[in-house]
């Protein structure tokens, strides 16, 4: 009976760690949650080795039963409500409110959370998109037209692609959507500024959640973490500004130069 | 006129952050503390920038952002990442990610250069707030008893 009561126990703790650490969680936090989960039940064995794609989570001396578990997961988009319901959930785990069973059912309900729908997370790119035109020094024009491509770029994102491309090469034709959308307006009249449109809708592929936390990991000396993130942060941009590039190249072989 | 357009942009940016909290999945009830802070980072950069490097500047933001995020995540009680991560966002060098693609492109390889180092600064900058107030003691952020 106690041992299965262990093993339920670090299952959580286990499951409380992998929703984390793929939601975008640094991993001090991953590494602190496992910790807490597994001392509330009374697992004093627990010992748990967080990267930023995988955990290994072991447990076992002369009075508690062996566990072993590796996991891999992979890096994917940032989902804060899903970091935010797991730490409340471990605040209440402390506290004593649920049993191990319990922790584990309301975690498998976090996990299955739904994201916001994708009509409003194309309408907060484009809202995005206008907004930082204008604070880049867009006037009102540029701003509904980095809309209009930032919107283009989400349904892109969400519809087309629906992550069947490598993170690289999404970025680079997003890039390249994004900057050809923002020359046809441009042409079309619709907009002043081509360089603040094409700043205000490339915003939302800029890779903010990768670069702050990689900073984070390497300040808590998580060193193989935060170097693994700062390389996909800086990837990301690199993406970003090639596809960027090679329409602009494109549009200069053919425009003929700068014409703004 | 200058003070309507500081104040229009503070409200751009309060949309902006919410928009981007929305993308990251950050929960309905926090979007007002995420735009407080990201309109205030961007007020706070604006308001230095006449007087100092961009550098100082995106410093001086980004510590007030990372602590406000820190004050707010402490009162909410909910991980700083919430607030952090789309507070950050309008400090975050799109413009220099452009511009250095754009000279590049150009092959005006000198402006590129300097383009693409200034990105770097801005980056360092916003990389030691985020170090100098992560070292705040826990203490300063929790009510006074």
């Amino acid at each position: 009976m106690e041992t299965d009561y262990n093993r339920e126990a670090l299952d959580a703790a286990a499951l409380a760690g992998d929703i984390l650490l793929a939601s975008g969680a640094e991993i001090f936090r991953v590494e602190e949650t496992i910790d807490r989960i597994a001392h509330a039940y009374g697992i004093e064995s627990c010992d748990a080795f967080v990267l930023s794609s995988g955990i290994f989570l072991t447990a076992g001396n002369e009075k508690e039963k062996e566990f072993a578990r590796v996991r891999h997961i992979p890096l994917s988009a940032a989902r804060l409500d899903k970091v935010t319901a797991v730490n409340q959930l471990s605040r209440e785990i402390e506290n004593g409110m649920h049993t191990a069973a319990q922790a584990k059912e309301r975690l498998l309900e976090i996990q299955q959370m739904p994201s916001a729908p994708r009509f409003y997370q194309v309408l907060a790119s484009g809202v995005g998109s206008g907004c930082f035109c204008l604070l880049f020094g867009g006037d009102m024009v540029d701003c509904g037209a980095a809309f209009l491509a930032g919107t283009l770029l989400y349904l892109y994102l969400l519809y087309l692609v629906r992550g069947r491309l490598s993170k690289i090469a999404s970025n680079i034709t997003g890039g390249m959507l994004v900057t050809f959308a923002a020359v046809l307006l441009y042409h079309l009249g619709i907009g002043h500024h081509l360089g603040e449109m094409i700043i205000g809708s490339i915003i939302p592929l800029v890779p903010g959640v990768a670069f702050t936390n990689a900073i984070r990991d390497i300040a808590d000396q998580d060193y193989i973490a935060g170097a693994v993130r700062m390389l996909d942060a800086l990837l990301v941009t690199f993406c970003i500004a090639m596809g960027v590039g090679i329409v602009m190249m494109g549009y200069h072989n053919i425009a003929g130069g700068a014409v703004f | 006129m200058l003070s309507v357009r500081i104040i229009f942009e503070f409200f751009a940016s309060y949309i902006g952050t919410i928009a981007f909290a929305l993308l990251f999945q950050v929960p309905k009830k926090y979007y007002g503390y995420c735009g407080l802070i990201g309109g205030c980072g961007w007020l706070c950069y604006k308001l230095i920038l006449p007087y100092g490097a961009s550098f100082t500047s995106t410093f001086l933001a980004a510590v007030l952002v990372i602590f406000l995020s820190r004050l707010f995540a402490v009162r909410k009680r909910c991980p700083v990442t919430v607030f952090l991560i789309a507070g950050i966002f309008p400090l975050v060098p799109g413009a220099g990610i452009y511009w250095t693609a754009y000279y590049v492109v150009t092959n005006e390889l000198d402006k590129a250069g300097a383009r693409g180092f200034e990105t770097l600064k801005i980056a360092v900058a916003i990389v030691m707030g985020i170090l100098l107030v992560f070292e705040f003691p826990q203490k300063w952020f929790q009510k006074e008893a």
